[in-house]
């Protein structure tokens, strides 16, 4: 709009000083992560001096994939974590943390659906000592996430679930609780646990004890 | 096929004027993270049906959409986003006087954001993306409407922004 009306011009101007807020570094970072896990197209064609360098090329690249899979670095497991954390203050921090309020696991579950790409497994309806507040969706990385919020005593626990593809998860140095083989992790204050069971993949975030989290985390799928 | 990883990039340009956008929308800077983030994932699922052309309408056309969601999601008993909601404003008022000039000129960025924020939702949206350089032709692809209606909605928006000013100028 090109206003030449001079009080639709002073308006402009008056706009133009309106306070502009520039992204927060955080998000920016993890933009940045998500910009840099595309992997560029394929070219579709190749020039016929390029196949054989190409091909070589695809050779090497497929060493590195076998020897150190791709994302597979400490970084990227570091981004893991504090991906969960942040999503964690994002549901505390957050005027509408649920957007079902809890009658039972049985009650948010089917909430999801349609909601989602894929059936979130939990069984632990809650109990008094972890009491199931309610869900939402929100997103983890580059994917959909179902969020599920418990209480203890006056603590919120972040379990988040999502499709466990193509995440950098570690493989070594996990902690056995019961059936579950866990990363646990600390970060600004806050204790992960991640895992995997079958397609999925569960993040459990709280400034709880890590003790508390470590009974938590096998009853979600094991009550 | 547009490159995907060329397009992240190339959108990551224009990550604070979605934020921005975000948080007038939202009025909430944790809302506005979550509406960037879904907005950056939807674009890269995306991807491969972005035709060309302008890649900044074309984000914020995804964040349209995602913010239409999110409001859906987050609040299914208020009424939805609903630009039609703007044909019921007035017409345009008055022009202002050189009293009212002077008072608009000594405001501060915190009335500006407030009479922003006292905009509708259709309103607050309309204004923004009009200031945020697009053209109507632009604003209309974003929103989803004719030309025609970008016009009388933004002339529309524009004067309930000018009475809304004039309160805070007050």
């Amino acid at each position: 709009m090109t206003p030449e009306d001079p009080t639709e011009r002073e308006l402009d101007q008056l706009l133009a000083r309106r306070p502009r807020t520039a992204a927060p570094a955080e998000l920016r970072r993890r933009m940045e992560a998500l910009a840099s896990e595309t992997r560029p197209a394929t070219p579709r064609r190749l020039g016929r001096w390029l196949a054989p360098l190409a091909s070589a090329c695809a050779a090497g690249l497929l060493v590195w994939v076998v020897v150190r899979p791709p994302g597979d670095t400490a970084g990227a497991r570091v981004d893991l974590v504090e991906e969960a954390v942040n999503d964690h203050l994002r549901v505390v921090e957050s005027s509408h943390p649920v957007e079902i309020e809890s009658g039972g696991i049985h009650q948010v579950k089917p909430w999801f659906t349609g909601r989602l790409d894929f059936a979130p497994r939990v069984e632990f309806s809650g109990d008094a000592e972890f009491p199931l507040v309610g869900g939402s969706v929100g997103y983890f990385r580059d994917r959909k996430a179902a969020v599920f919020l418990f209480r203890h005593r006056l603590h919120s626990i972040t379990l988040l679930v999502f499709p466990a593809d193509r995440l950098p998860w570690r493989s070594h140095g996990l902690r056995s609780l019961g059936p579950l083989a866990v990363d646990e992790q600390r970060s600004r204050g806050f204790n992960a646990l991640l895992w995997r069971e079958g397609e999925l993949g569960y993040a459990l975030v709280s400034d709880v004890n890590l003790a508390d989290l470590e009974r938590l985390a096998p009853r979600l799928n094991h009550p | 096929m547009p490159d995907r990883g060329r397009l992240a990039r190339e959108a990551l340009q224009h990550l604070d004027a979605l934020y921005d956008h975000g948080r007038y929308l939202t009025r909430n800077a944790v809302e506005a993270e979550d509406l960037v983030q879904e907005t950056y994932a939807r674009v890269l699922g995306a991807a491969a049906t972005f035709g060309g052309g302008n890649l900044k309408a074309w984000l914020f056309r995804i964040q349209r959409n995602a913010f239409i969601d999110q409001r859906r999601r987050s609040r299914p008993m208020a009424p939805s986003f609903d630009p039609a909601a703007l044909d019921t404003l007035d017409g345009a008022p008055a022009p202002a006087g050189e009293d009212q000039l002077a008072q608009l000129r000594r405001m501060t960025g915190a009335d500006i954001e407030a009479a922003l924020f006292s905009l509708s939702d259709e309103a607050r949206a309309i204004v923004l993306l009009d200031l945020e350089g697009f053209t109507e032709t632009e604003v209309a692809d974003i929103l989803g409407c004719a030309l025609g209606t970008v016009k009388s909605r933004l002339s529309r928006a524009r004067a309930a922004l000018r009475e809304k000013l004039k309160d805070y100028a007050r």
